[in-house]
């Protein structure tokens, strides 16, 4: 999966959007302008902690103590009667009252492309649609053109839809796993072969791209990529880190989310953070339990932050992955891809904390009440995000809408 | 010298995975423990072909994975220790205070009532066991206890878990001597049989971020220090198991995971002696010396147990048949009686094996 998008569709992504919807064949515009702007009124952020290979439902929120599925893991309490979280989430039982659990996820795509792409557009793979990723579709109705900060950033294993329909200027900002920028991002100046193949790039998509409009497409790409340049500082954490260290955990994913609290509060309406890796078919136990040590820390350090900084109302984060994992334990002293019962949390942005949303029966295999699809997921973060769930795009002449037909928000997690 | 080793009583107990084995003492008595923290214990007949026995008591107390038991010379004290955090010792001669009806195929029952259009559920296995509780539970660990060992002259116990953190013990008063804290989580481990050194190899099982560990030491035990410093050798591998030869200047070390099931001979200063050939197919999962000395066992995830000569660095015999991909059993636990004798083995699929060495 792509992990760092090329520096190439980056830029190209940057360097159009000061030039507007001008790119007939991606119809962002089309009929949502107005959704935009009411939706950027909100101010909503939103965050996606991506568990990439997916995350065990059954040893993080819903666990079965003494079922023969239930595994080593023990639950612990919270502060809510009935919700019980694993015992190596002890920081993220604390935040419960935050959290909305959606333990009846019922999707799909077992498999990792195709989950991943499902699980980041609400769409199937398999449709000749280029369906958009959250990040994009969230760039798009909440992020500001004038901005000199990319509107939808991600780091780590993360998605593989992009932009879609909507167009590459909604493509995703991809810093490393280690929170390093593309090499390009280094101050001008400092090596004139990097500027010259800076400029050079520039001027080569728009002689492609703008070839009515030259000059002033290039004049307004110089301007943009100087903006970026100028304003890279935001992802810059060095000199917080010390601070923030045992805070948020010394690892690939504390420092993440520590750079995504500070994107959002400078602006940016989407950031995507990734953690590998789940994808436990073999010794999931071990995996699952180094894994939450470094989670815990991280995610609940970020529910507090931005609560701290008075952000968290108004910043929704995501936690899933592409499936959950078999209730069943494998003779690899693992669990397998298992979409029929698994789940998603919510926090802040308008979702009611303090719930539980479905429920699976004892062993965990299948959900007894209240199914939640990709799309029921989707129209309910959007709708959390002031973006309506059925806003309508158009693909050359042809209708597509951002969730699928029949889908609906849950407005029980919307407070 | 064990070209007629061979399986003689397969015990059932299909319950969860075994775990761990031991025989008691010198006797005729086993004891398995299981991934539920469920302890059996069996009285074996004197002589191969005699019936297949069941098993007679069953201690209770750990809530988790039994990890590793252990036993004393005499008989008197069987010792567990578990993921519930405790090391407990249960003494083997006192008189059990009630009874209990165990199923011993409940699991295998309750796979077939779950599988849609599988077989019939079999018929259930019931036997009535004496039931103990342990006489002495130890909770100076806050995490899952992954490992024991123990001296032969019983006077040494040392302990280590998840959380890194090591514990050398006065065994007979039960009381630390020292406790120091590894970076990783304790795996492969052992004490000397002079207890002045400590094997430990550590980790951190993350799999693609940067903070992956894994650290493989052996420490002066009277010290806490490190006396050799191996990582160079084994470059982020991670050990699951490891044995000192009952003289003490023989380590075995046998790697985890689903990779290739190496094992290496090294001598007591650390020096590498030889990496053994054919490797495990799939991790080694135990290794055990033999009374005598000169050889030893080990058990891997790809379903086979082996027996080497240690100065030729041989196999001699394989018990089993290795079985790679993904439809392989691991024998999870090995245990030779003290007379060298017979082998125990106990595996994921929820049998008790016991071999034969003549």
């Amino acid at each position: 999966m792509n992990e760092h998008l090329s520096r190439r569709t980056f830029l190209k992504g940057t360097l159009i959007t000061g030039a507007g919807a001008t790119v007939a064949n991606w119809g962002g515009l089309f009929a949502a302008r107005s959704i935009a702007a009411e939706a950027q009124k909100a101010g909503k952020r939103c965050i996606l902690l991506w568990m990439n290979g997916g995350a065990s439902q059954i040893d993080t929120f819903d666990i079965k103590p003494g079922r023969p599925t239930g595994g080593p893991f023990r639950p612990i309490s919270t502060k809510i009667p009935g919700i019980q979280v694993c015992e190596y989430l002890p920081k993220m039982a604390e935040q419960v009252n935050k959290l909305a659990i959606i333990r009846s996820m019922k999707t799909q795509s077992p498999d990792h492309p195709e989950g991943i792409y499902h699980m980041h557009t609400c769409y199937k793979m398999s449709e000749r649609t280029p369906h958009p990723e959250i990040g994009a579709m969230i760039a798009r109705y909440l992020g500001n053109a004038d901005s000199d900060l990319p509107s939808f950033v991600r780091m780590g294993p993360t998605g593989n839809a992009g932009a879609g329909y909507l167009g590459p200027q909604y493509e995703p900002f991809s810093v490393g796993r280690d929170g390093k920028m593309p090499s390009f991002t280094t101050p001008f100046g400092t090596t004139e072969e990097r500027r010259k193949e800076l400029m050079n790039f520039v001027e080569d998509e728009f002689a492609k791209d703008h070839q009515a409009e030259p000059f002033a497409s290039h004049r307004l790409a110089k301007q943009r990529a100087w903006r970026l340049l100028k304003a890279k500082q935001v992802f810059d954490i060095s000199k917080e880190w010390p601070t923030y260290k045992d805070r948020y955990g010394d690892s690939d994913f504390g420092r993440g989310c520590l750079m995504a609290r500070k994107l959002v509060e400078a602006g940016v309406p989407f950031v995507e953070v990734g953690h590998d890796n789940y994808d436990s078919h073999a010794d999931n136990f071990v995996c699952h339990k180094a894994n939450m040590l470094q989670l815990d820390l991280a995610w609940s350090s970020l529910l507090l932050d931005l609560e701290e900084r008075g952000q968290l109302k108004n910043t929704l984060v995501v936690w899933m992955g592409e499936v959950g994992r078999t209730p069943y334990i494998n003779n690899r002293a693992g669990r397998d891809h298992f979409i029929r019962a698994w789940t998603i949390v919510l926090a802040g942005g308008g979702v009611k904390g303090g719930q539980l949303y479905g429920e699976t029966d004892r062993d965990g295999k299948e959900v007894k009440d209240n199914p939640v699809s990709e799309g029921d997921l989707f129209a309910t973060v959007y709708k959390t995000l002031g973006i309506n769930p059925r806003v309508k795009h158009y693909v050359g002449v042809r209708p597509v809408w951002a969730t699928p037909e029949g889908t609906e928000p849950i407005d029980e997690l919307i407070a | 010298m064990f070209e007629k080793a061979a399986m003689t009583w397969n015990l059932p107990w299909d319950a969860d995975w075994v775990t761990a084995v031991s025989f008691i003492g010198t006797s005729r008595r086993i004891a398995a423990g299981n991934n539920l923290g469920e302890i059996l214990i069996w009285e074996l007949p004197e002589k191969a072909g005699a019936a297949v026995p069941n098993p007679i008591r069953k201690l209770v107390g750990h809530t988790n994975v039994v990890s590793r038991l252990l036993s004393s010379a005499d008989g008197r004290w069987l010792i567990s220790s578990s993921y519930d955090h405790t090391i407990r010792l249960w003494d083997m001669q006192a008189a059990p205070k009630e009874t209990d009806t165990v199923v011993l195929n409940s699991r295998a029952i309750y796979d077939a009532e779950n599988r849609k259009n599988g077989p019939k559920p079999p018929a259930p296995l019931p036997v009535k066991l004496d039931i103990q509780s342990a006489a002495v539970t130890l909770d100076a660990h806050k995490e899952w206890v992954s490992n024991i060992s123990m001296t032969p002259d019983e006077k040494h116990l040392l302990s280590g878990d998840d959380g890194g953190v090591v514990i050398l013990w006065n065994w007979t008063e039960r009381k630390e001597i020292r406790r120091w804290k590894t970076k990783g989580w304790v795996q492969g481990m052992c004490l000397s049989p002079d207890a002045k050194q400590v094997f430990v190899s550590e980790r951190k099982p993350l799999i693609f971020d940067t903070g992956r560990y894994a650290a493989v030491k052996i420490w002066n035990a009277e010290t806490g220090e490190v006396f050799k410093d191996l990582d160079a050798d084994f470059k982020g591998i991670q050990l699951s198991s490891a044995a000192y030869s009952p003289d003490g200047k023989t380590l075995v070390l046998g790697r985890t995971g689903e990779g290739e099931g190496k094992l290496w001979i090294y001598d007591s200063t650390g020096k590498k002696v030889k990496e053994l050939t054919p490797i495990h197919q799939s991790g080694v999962t135990d290794v055990v010396f033999h009374p005598d000395g000169k050889h030893f066992a080990s058990a891997g995830r790809d379903t086979v147990i082996r027996l080497w000569n240690v100065a030729e660095g041989k196999m001699v015999k394989e018990l089993g048949k290795a079985r790679g991909g993904q439809f392989k059993d691991w024998v999870c636990a090995i245990a030779f009686s003290r007379d060298g004798n017979w082998l125990l083995g106990g595996d994921m699929a929820g049998a008790v094996q016991v071999y034969s060495m003549s």
